[in-house]
């Protein structure tokens, strides 16, 4: 026998021994596992309804120190207050923030889903293997790539000896300060929102029947007709899906807004970030918090009463 | 004209537009890798010579390599403890009759509603009040609660393909419960463990800001590190660590493709 085949055979018999013992234990334990099945489920399902739990009992912790006192020297003093609450209705800087960051992420989303539209469609749709290759590979890259690594892509293009500077000096075209400008964190949220609104269209292109795009054609539609009356309205569950993850993941942003915006263009992540870190306002930034996932998941419920659930709810469904 | 309809095929106009969306989305992950081969001091374009200097210059700095390494054990502790977690959540809620299924898939979304910076604010309380701050695993545990549903979903999508008669043959032919387990749930399920798997390493890999707000100075992650240098200047040794990134990035992509397919992916 030679060496591989002995290995081969070790750790076959090694396996083995381990599932033999698993069945041994099982045996032994006094326990009826067939009555119980539907209880087993509930048993199965306990690890990741503990993990999330985190956030469940977080939320009720937020909503406790949220009521709690500030103190410059203790922090937190265990009196009760809504001066917290009064305080976020009188802050006007908290209030440009927080309709600079809806304003932004209604933009946001509007392009990115116009721009994912036709990726996704091509993603699916195309007939060249290396051109689809091509496209998923533009896909993943990024998405596997880290926010904090685009955005210093990003500084890098649009910097002072940035490329786009470069490119626009050798048109002889004026040179321009891009970062610090909107524009700059409108792009850099466009770039990074677009590949998660791509992968939320795709399954919902990928059900609509090619054969309703070739009836469309042969009963005289361009193809523009074609996309418009056929392809827009039945992907409009995708749609729904990648607006609602767009919007959302664009409220709670704070590394492009901040390396990108230069300071001057916070969102409401940044806010609650210096509340924490800053003047360590604990309780401050508990009503910050309570606030955007109140907006955020208001805009979500508006959005599935409107227009349901999207893909969302399908996956939701299925899993 | 002719052009774009020979490359572009049925949908010229669509083609060239998405040449360009495609353009737009790699353009900072190729401009990385650019100008970490330059040998300036400062970011310059056009580079002007090509070197490795800044890549060999990264091996003796310990302000990137323990953050480095910090951020490998962060990212496989995350997929150790997801992939038995996103194992048996997916076939529980499955294979069992669970009461209020609804509301439970809806509270397993929780971690994809809650703001990620809201998430790193409620752990730096929780871990902040069970003594946890400063550990390497509980950074772990903070990013695997953020992202576990990808893996559950991607589990449970082979749960869904997969026929579970064949559970009841093999229970025919005389395996014990344990054996059909092992020998052919498991085995079919594997696709979507490892596309899981693979997407809870990345991600964990590349976390920002809940490992900003939770990390301390022994356990900082290398984006937090990277984040801290960029916000110094933008020397071309950052562009060297990032490009670490983008080339893992790219190896993570083939891994995927050759293991399970691309196409999986657009379906979790």
């Amino acid at each position: 026998m030679s060496i591989r085949e002995g290995l081969r055979y070790g750790s076959l018999r090694a396996k083995w021994r381990v599932v033999d013992a698993l069945i041994a234990a099982k045996e032994r334990v006094p326990f009826d596992f067939d009555g119980v099945s539907d209880r087993f489920g509930y048993a199965l399902i306990l690890p990741g309804l503990l993990l999330v739990s985190f956030l469940a009992v977080g939320m009720v912790l937020l909503a406790w120190y949220s009521v709690l006192t500030y103190d410059t020297i203790q922090i937190i003093v265990y009196e009760y207050t809504f001066g917290n609450w009064v305080k976020l209705a009188e802050t006007g800087a908290f209030y440009t923030v927080f309709v600079r960051t809806v304003l932004y992420s209604a933009a946001v989303t509007v392009g990115c889903v116009a721009l994912a539209i036709p990726y996704a469609y091509l993603v699916v749709r195309t007939d060249r293997t290396l051109f689809r290759y091509l496209l998923l590979f533009g896909l993943f890259v990024p998405f596997f790539t880290g926010v904090i690594i685009r955005a210093y892509g990003w500084l890098i293009i649009l910097g002072e000896n940035g490329l786009l500077n470069w490119l626009l000096g050798a048109l002889s075209l004026p040179t321009a300060s891009f970062l610090g400008t909107p524009v700059a964190v409108l792009v850099g949220l466009l770039q990074y929102l677009l590949p998660f609104a791509v992968l939320m269209l795709t399954p919902a292109i990928a059900s609509i029947d090619p054969d309703l795009e070739r009836a469309a054609k042969n009963c005289g539609a361009s193809q523009w007709q074609t996309f418009r009356h056929v392809v827009l309205p039945l992907a409009r569950p995708g749609i729904t899906a990648a607006t609602i993850v767009s919007f959302t993941i664009c409220m709670a942003n704070y590394s492009i807004p901040d390396l990108l915006g230069g300071g001057t263009l916070s969102f409401v992540a940044n806010f609650i970030y210096d509340q924490v870190f800053g003047t360590l306002n604990y309780p401050f930034a508990a009503v910050l918090s309570i606030a955007l996932v109140a907006v955020a998941s208001s805009f979500v419920l508006v959005v599935f009463k409107v227009y349901g659930t999207g893909t969302l709810g399908a996956e939701v469904d299925e899993a | 004209m002719s052009l774009l309809r020979r490359f572009g095929g049925d949908h010229p106009y669509l083609t060239a537009f998405t040449v360009f969306e495609l353009v737009f989305l790699i353009l900072p992950s190729v401009i990385i890798l650019v100008v970490s081969l330059g040998s300036g001091q400062i970011i310059s374009f056009p580079p002007t010579e090509l070197s490795l200097k800044w890549y060999t210059s990264l091996l003796d700095q310990p302000q990137y390599v323990q953050p480095f390494v910090n951020s490998v054990i962060v990212a496989t502790f995350c997929t150790a403890i997801s992939i038995p977690i996103g194992i048996v959540t997916a076939l529980g809620l499955n294979r069992y009759d669970i009461r209020f299924e609804d509301g439970i898939q809806i509270y397993l979304l929780l971690p994809f509603t809650v703001p990620l910076v809201v998430s790193g604010f409620i752990f730096l309380i929780i871990f902040g009040r069970l003594g946890w701050i400063g550990h390497l695993w509980a950074v772990g545990l903070g990013l695997t609660i953020i992202n576990i549903p990808f893996m559950i979903w991607s589990v449970a999508s082979s749960v869904n393909a997969f026929d579970p008669t064949l559970e009841d043959a093999a229970r025919s032919l005389g395996a014990e419960e344990i054996q059909t387990f092992f020998k052919i749930t498991l085995p079919s399920l594997m696709p979507g463990v490892i596309s899981g798997a693979l997407l809870m390493f990345m991600l964990a890999l590349n976390e920002f800001i809940v490992s900003l707000i939770i990390t301390v100075t022994e356990t900082e992650t290398l984006p937090v590190a990277i984040y801290g240098a960029i916000r110094g200047n933008i020397s071309p040794q950052i562009a060297a660590v990032s490009s670490v990134y983008v080339l893992v990035a790219i190896v993570a992509i083939v891994v995927a493709d050759r293991l399970v397919g691309l196409e999986r992916f657009l379906h979790t």
